[in-house]
């Protein structure tokens, strides 16, 4: 049985070695406890980085020779080390097994989060913190000057994934080309923002707004009046956002 | 949040009268610097001691209304409640520098009410029902 474990502490190499080596080295081999072993290459003659001897290489790799299954019971390794040293003695851990203070623990500090202030938000007093790139309803904008910015080119239309936006466009009287149509089906959009980032005049843009829930489906089939409008009412917020951002872009 | 030292802090700030009002709404005594005041009578108040507030809750609105909603909050009051502008819109430099002069009024979501959305067409129809012209028999090629 300690013969068998001196093995096992000592790892395959010594199992090759032990023919070969003499008895005190891979006695001194076997007593290396095995976690704090640095590196078992080191004391391995197999591949140690001196030539190889291959006129005489000694006895043949056998089975281990019976000088090493003379061990008595002094030869046991890892008996000079005592892994409960460091740790808690048996009895504290008699004491923590039966009188659960580990489950007290883990209560205890539920309790004190009970007398802690939660972090809950209270929504609609309270609201937490968007980002100016938020993007959420849909808003088609205007110039300062209030001409609306769409020239219709549509390359929202082509980017949009999910191919909620749908465009017509006629010539106006004086020339310029605008929507006549400018539809986005909020039902299908999936507020990715490719189209504000397609948008060459930034007339398409996702505003912050994310409270525009509807009780019917039909309220969400967005035209173009009512982007315009929305456009319309936060353009304060929209510009201060893109100003914001405008270093990045 | 409700800790007993931290509402009689706030009530002896704000009052009980005011404690009163926000036990009806918020349901947490808060006392904090007064901000603004909207158009639509909302008033917005700021408390940045993290040890008088929790950081995340330092703003809050108090909704003019009883029935109170997220969309009463104007754009600009909205950019700063929801933390995304620093400065409140009577100290933003820039958003009041970038608002038009056609600015909308602000109106709330009016989903379930007569004031809702209805989607329309904004074209003519692409078709057209059958107009059905007949022409009277005995007429001159007859």
């Amino acid at each position: 049985m300690s013969f068998a474990r001196a093995l096992v502490a000592a790892g395959p190499s010594a199992r090759l070695a032990a023919g070969r080596v003499t008895a005190s080295r891979s006695l001194a081999l076997a007593y290396r406890w095995h976690s704090t072993a640095p590196r078992q290459q080191q004391v391995d003659p197999l591949v140690s980085n001196k030539p190889r001897d291959y006129l005489n290489p000694g006895p043949p790799i056998r089975s281990p020779g019976t000088e090493t299954a003379t061990y008595s019971a002094t030869n046991e390794p890892g008996k000079d080390y005592d892994p409960y040293k460091d740790g808690p003695s048996a009895i504290d851990k008699a004491v923590h097994l039966f009188f659960f203070t580990e489950i007290i623990r883990g209560m205890w500090l539920v309790l004190e989060q009970f007398f802690r202030p939660p972090y809950t938000i209270m929504y609609p007093f309270e609201k937490g913190p968007l980002s100016p790139r938020f993007r959420g309803e849909h808003a088609l904008r205007r110039y300062p000057s209030g001409e609306e910015r769409c020239i219709a080119c549509k390359l929202c239309e082509a980017i949009c994934p999910a191919q909620a936006i749908t465009i017509e466009s006629e010539a106006r009287l004086d020339g310029s080309r605008r929507t006549t149509r400018y539809d986005i089906d909020m039902t299908k959009c999936i507020y990715c923002g490719f189209c504000q980032e397609a948008c060459p005049v930034d007339a398409i843009v996702e505003t912050q707004n994310q409270e525009f829930s509807t009780e019917t489906r039909e309220e969400l089939l967005y035209n173009k009046e009512k982007l315009l409008a929305n456009g319309d009412r936060a353009e304060a917020e929209i510009a201060a956002n893109l100003h914001a951002d405008h270093v990045y872009r | 949040m409700v800790s007993l030292q931290r509402t009689i802090r706030s009530i002896r700030r704000v009052g009980l009268r005011e404690w009163w009002r926000q036990m009806q709404y918020i349901g947490d005594a808060k006392s904090g610097r007064f901000v603004g005041k909207d158009q639509f009578g909302n008033r917005y108040y700021e408390n940045l001691n993290p040890e008088e507030e929790v950081p995340g809750r330092h703003r809050w609105v108090d909704y003019a209304q009883h029935d109170y909603n997220a969309t009463q909050v104007p754009a600009e009051w909205h950019s700063w409640i929801h933390h995304i502008r620093k400065d409140a819109p009577t100290e933003d430099r820039v958003m009041q520098n970038l608002s038009p002069p056609w600015k909308a009024p602000w109106v709330e979501n009016l989903t379930g009410t007569r004031g809702a959305y209805r989607a329309y067409n904004t074209v003519r129809p692409k078709y057209e029902a059958w107009e059905p012209k007949s022409t009277p028999r005995g007429g001159p090629s007859a």
